[in-house]
């Protein structure tokens, strides 16, 4: 796997527990992405995705009180890839989502990398996608 | 029956509708020739039997059969007429109609059109093998129209017969040249017979037509010549009159002859003239056979009687001798070739069309009153307007014609009209009728013309032949001229008058000069002489006739005087039997004078002086007085006689409307047995409709009682139609609660919305549901509400059923609490991972990193265990800090001080509190006041409320610690501190090292729905 495409990627995390967050960005940063956030809440990250320019996004579905899909509804719209991040199963998205990328918790640094290495690769066809 | 006939023979039976029919397999086996159900469009072939389907009527056009459906709501009652009717049209000559055994009266019409059309008709006889139901063919022969009566197996050899004469005829009628001189001098020859025998000539008529008929008597006699039939003609009177009837046979289609009614028409208007509204107009069919002239008359009336403000009653007496005839008439049920001489205007308003018959509607039918009636036995009805009597007296012969006219004169009112057939006259009444439209024969009653009407006619009257009507008898002509001429002159001159009278007293003859004694009564002309008799002369004349009637012996009176204006006649009065030739017997009345007419001087003394005497004078004078007591008993008992004829004439009415009543009654009685019958037949079918409504219930029932579904039904009004034992567990229900509406009901549910949501499915039409539990809260139920629909599909209700999910809800609470503690164990191993690997990182001595590490655990466990002893519901911040920093708590000297008001914390927000406190006290523990002895730390709350976002700020202070030093770098925990506040709290931290003593703030928003009460201290 050549996770090189990450490299100088900026990567939104959006994740409500300080200490997932935190090693989450360790683990981008150790890959040469630039992290955006963390944001802990739906309110926070739109203001992130509206004030920058964002590669991708590893979002965690469940904000505590909150779900992440309007963000993930915002990111879509701009045709930003993304990976969803769960400790529920996959069945719980709407459908719309359906086919993002979904990784459960706990998982790997590899699998991670690997997912939104996996999820920038198919951002072009994902386009298409959406245009039709 | 042979198979080379050459004929094609269709059965039709009358078969109950729906009633599959075994018929052509039993024919089949009987007979050599193909039997099948006919069907429609078949073209008809020779030597093949077809056979009538059921349900289906046939009828046939252009040697093609057509079939007609019917249903069993529209049943067609006369099949076989209907397929007669159109049989005639099609072939006629060439159709046979032969009418088996059968119930009922269907066939006859049939029969009659068929004969109308020259063809040969059959009955089956009685003779040898009965028909089982004879009243088919008896209704039939009854019309007389039928040509050949015989037992069914003889039947065959004369229709075999009739296939070979066929052609004969057709040979006859051609009138080939060799035959031709041959044939019309016979015809000739046979007309002069009928014209001997019976009055009317038909050498005139269409010679085709009279040929076919003569042809059709041979065929039935089987005499092959037409000579030999001419030698049957001289010899047998009654061939004669059967010939006469086949040649004139006028089948009374409805309005056949169209000029006759319309004759007929123009005088309608006159039976109603100056008649007020209950002064019925009477009509008197005679002879009306199957009903269709009278029918036609009653529709004249009808349309006459529309045109009128105030219309009189109209009665038609329909009468015939014929029962059956009647039979037909009074169901007025005609086949529809009937009816072809009908406009159409006139068969859409007075006939209903019924498969392929017409009934005539009610407002012609009760015009009518069908009763059997003889013109010659029975009395006669009596102040008709009009009588109809068409083609009925040629079959009476000259004899009973002669009686039957006068009695048809007295039978009508003064003015009152006759109708005739064509071929029919009154000539030997002139002075009875007056003619007013001789061509169609419509007479009117002369009126004063007065008659002795014979009520009954004796048959045994011998035939006259005197063309002269009434008893007088023509003179002989006999002797001499000269010797009548003298003795007519003697009797005129010198012989006594006298008059001739019946046994009744009315005279028959006068002589000469009986004015002396007789004068004209006042009034209506009488031939009665006891009215016509002068004075002292009426009872003598009564009792001395009285006298000859009973002892058939001369009576004679002497000493009779009679008054003649103021004088006296003494006269002699003889009566004496005087035999006739009619047979009936009358009596010679003579008035023989004796002296000269007497003054009454003179006759008192004549009296006086023949005899002088006082007793004389005493006897006369009572005698005197008795005549004069006899006058007034004869004058009573006149009067009596009066009342009597009087009483009589008001019975034969009353008589004849018995029997039209009688009549209608009978209709009713038919009409009510047809009800009846249908009534039996829905009854048997309501029957099995209760049978299987009765199952349907008890289904129902058995259903209700086991299911387990608590189900109520409602109607429109929420009132309990029913309900299922189950349904008592969630309404308090017995049965005596059908009938109340179900919001009376104390429920067992918590279920406020019902009403609602009973009301949103009467106001959608669509189902609801809605989950709702016990008032205890045990046990939850799927409330379903259903439109209840009614018999239209229309809503008529609603149904509520409540099933049991207490089950399901328990699993998918448990399915939820699965699924969230799944994600919790994932989310904290994950955050587990997390803080070693943060902790390991920030920590290179591994032996310190693992020792940091456990004790972090060690105070997330805490943290779990208080939430778990909350189960995950909220934590006092209190108990959040006292958990970190009781190990430090020394109960001598206080060196924690915790305050502030209680605040409920979310798991989450206590989770990420825990870690910055358990970071605090670490590096309080290692470096700051509880490094110590003798430090202390005080940690304190409060909570600001800024518009509506709470928020709280706690502060961490620091004293009495080891001296205090800013760290070089900042460390993991720090970072921990910061991220948990900022990143986990949305809050902010500020952390100073003041040198009395470490100090943090943390400032953090609470969800709005937090709870926070009065401080309490620790």
């Amino acid at each position: 796997m050549n996770l090189d495409d990450l490299v100088g990627r900026r990567v939104l995390v959006v994740e409500d527990d300080p200490l997932i967050a935190a090693t989450q960005k360790m683990v981008l940063e150790s890959a040469g992405c630039t992290v955006l956030g963390p944001d802990s809440g739906v309110g926070a990250a739109l203001r992130t995705i509206g004030a920058h320019r964002i590669d991708l996004a590893l979002l965690d579905v469940n904000l505590g009180d909150e779900a992440a899909f309007p963000v993930a509804d915002a990111l879509a719209a701009r045709g930003v890839p993304f990976v969803f991040l769960t400790g529920y199963g996959s069945e719980t998205l709407p459908s719309m989502h359906r086919n993002r990328p979904c990784l459960t918790k706990p998982c790997e640094d590899d699998d991670l990398l690997a997912a939104l290495c996996d999820a920038l690769r198919r951002k072009p066809q994902h386009r298409v996608e959406q245009r039709s | 029956m042979p198979a080379d006939v050459g004929l094609a023979y269709v059965v039709v039976t009358h078969l109950g509708p729906g009633h599959t029919s075994m018929l052509p397999e039993i024919i089949d086996r009987q007979t050599a020739m193909p039997v099948a159900h006919l069907r429609d469009d078949d073209e008809v072939a020779a030597n093949r039997v077809y056979v009538l389907p059921p349900d289906t009527t046939v009828t046939t056009e252009n040697g093609r059969l057509r079939l007609h459906r019917t249903s069993a709501a529209q049943r067609e009652y006369n099949p076989i007429d209907i397929f007669f009717a159109s049989l005639a049209e099609d072939r006629g000559e060439r159709a046979v109609g032969i009418v088996l055994s059968g119930s009922g009266r269907d066939g006859t019409l049939g029969i009659k059109m068929i004969k109308e059309h020259g063809g040969l008709t059959i009955a089956q006889g009685s003779d040898g093998s009965h028909p089982r139901y004879p009243s088919m063919p008896e209704s039939a022969i009854a019309s007389g129209l039928v040509d050949l009566v015989v037992p069914v197996e003889h039947i065959p050899a004369k229709l075999a017969n009739f296939a070979r004469n066929l052609d004969d005829l057709a040979e006859i009628l051609s009138e080939s040249d060799r035959q031709a001189e041959r044939v019309t001098t016979a015809r000739l020859t046979v007309c002069q017979i009928l014209r001997n025998e019976t009055g009317h000539d038909f050498s005139g008529y269409k010679p085709a037509t009279v040929l076919r008929r003569i042809h059709r008597r041979m065929e039935v006699l089987q005499l092959d010549t037409i000579e030999s039939y001419i030698e049957r003609l001289r010899r047998d009177r009654d061939e004669v009159v059967r010939l006469f009837q086949d040649v004139l046979i006028g089948v009374t289609r409805f309005f056949r002859d169209q000029q006759a009614f319309e004759a007929l028409q123009r005088i309608i208007p006159r039976l109603f003239e100056g008649r007020s509204a209950d002064e019925p107009v009477r009509v008197w069919v005679a002879g009306c056979s199957t009903g269709e002239e009278a029918y036609t008359i009653a529709l004249l009336l009808r349309e006459h009687m529309e045109t009128l403000r105030v219309a009189p009653r109209v009665q038609i007496f329909a009468t015939d001798i014929d029962e059956s005839a009647l039979e037909i008439a009074r169901s007025g049920r005609y086949p529809a070739p009937l009816l072809r001489d009908l406009s159409p205007e006139r068969l859409a308003r007075f006939f209903i069309k019924d498969g392929e018959s017409y009934v005539t509607t009610k407002a012609l039918r009760e015009l009518c009153a069908f009763s059997a009636h003889s013109i010659i036995r029975d009395p006669p009805f009596s102040r008709i307007d009009l009588i109809s009597c068409r083609n009925l007296l040629i079959y009476l012969g000259p004899e009973l014609q002669k009686r039957v006219l006068p009695l048809f004169h007295y039978a009508l009112r003064p003015g009152g009209f006759l109708f005739l057939g064509t071929s029919e006259t009154v000539s030997q009444h002139a002075d009875l009728f007056a003619p007013v439209d001789k061509a169609q024969r419509v007479f009117q009653k002369r009126e004063y013309a007065r008659m002795r009407v014979p009520f009954t006619v004796p048959t045994n009257v011998p035939r006259r032949v005197s063309a002269a009507g009434g008893t007088t008898v023509a003179p002989q002509a006999g002797g001499p001229p000269l010797r009548a001429a003298v003795e007519a002159r003697v009797l005129e001159r010198f012989a006594p008058a006298h008059v001739l009278v019946n046994r009744e007293g009315e005279v028959v003859h006068y002589s000469a000069g009986t004015g002396k004694y007789l004068e004209p009564a006042a009034g209506a002309p009488s031939r009665q002489i006891f009215a016509a008799a002068r004075r002292g002369l009426r009872s003598e004349l009564r009792s001395a006739l009285n006298e000859s009637v009973q002892t058939r012996q001369r009576t004679v009176r002497d000493n009779v005087v009679v008054e003649v204006d103021d004088r006296s006649q003494p006269l002699q009065l003889v009566v004496e039997p005087f035999e006739s030739a009619g047979g009936d017997a009358l009596f010679l009345m003579l008035f023989i004078d004796r002296g000269p007419p007497l003054s009454p001087d003179e006759t008192a003394a004549a009296r006086r002086s023949s005899d002088g005497n006082r007793t004389v004078e005493q006897l006369e004078r009572e005698l005197s007085e008795t005549r004069d007591r006899l006058q007034s008993t004869i004058e009573a008992y006149e009067t009596s006689l009066e009342e009597l004829k009087s009483s009589q004439e008001e019975m034969v009415s009353m008589n004849e409307e018995l029997q039209s009543t009688n009549e209608e009654m009978e209709t009713s009685k038919e009409e009510l047995q047809s009800i009846n019958e249908e009534l039996q037949t829905v009854n048997s079918e309501l029957n099995l409709k209760v049978d299987a409504l009765d199952r349907a219930n008890n289904d129902l029932k058995n259903l209700f009682e086991s299911t387990q579904i608590a189900t109520v039904f409602l109607d429109n009004e929420l009132v309990i139609r029913s309900f299922t034992p189950a349904m008592t567990a969630i309404f308090k229900l017995i049965p005596g609660d059908k009938g109340r509406p179900l919001t009376d009901i104390a429920a067992n549910i918590d279920y406020p919305e019902l009403r609602q949501d009973i009301q949103a499915v009467f106001d959608t039409h669509q189902p609801v549901e809605r989950r709702c539990q016990s008032q205890d809260g045990t046990i939850h139920y799927l409330a379903r509400l259903l439109p209840y629909r009614g018999a239209e599909g229309a809503l008529d209700g609603v149904i509520v059923t409540f099933i049991d999910v207490t089950k399901v809800v328990r699993g998918e609470e448990f399915k939820t609490l699965a699924e969230e503690l799944n994600h919790r164990v994932r989310n904290m191993l994950t955050v587990v991972v997390g803080l070693a690997r943060l902790t390991l990182t920030d920590t290179p001595d591994p032996r310190a990193g693992t020792k940091i590490f456990v004790s972090r655990l060690h105070a997330m466990a805490r943290a779990y265990n208080l939430l778990s002893k909350k189960d995950w519901g909220e934590v006092e911040l209190h108990d959040v800090v006292d958990v970190e920093l009781s190990p430090y708590a020394d109960a001598e000297r206080p060196r924690v001080m915790i305050e502030g008001p209680t605040i409920r914390l979310t798991p989450k927000a206590a989770l990420a509190v825990n870690l910055v406190v358990h970071e605090l006290v670490t590096n309080a523990a290692k470096y700051g006041a509880l490094s110590q002895v003798g430090g202390d730390v005080h940690v304190a709350w409060s909570v600001t409320d800024e518009s509506g976002s709470k928020r709280v700020v706690l502060d961490w202070r620091e004293r009495n610690g080891a001296p205090v030093v800013a760290p070089k770098r900042k460390g993991f925990g720090t970072q921990l501190i910061e991220q948990q506040v900022g990143h986990g709290l949305g809050g902010k931290v500020d952390m100073t090292y003041a040198p009395d003593g470490f100090r943090a703030r943390l400032d953090f928003p609470l969800g709005p729905k937090t709870v926070v009460s009065k401080a309490r201290d620790s």
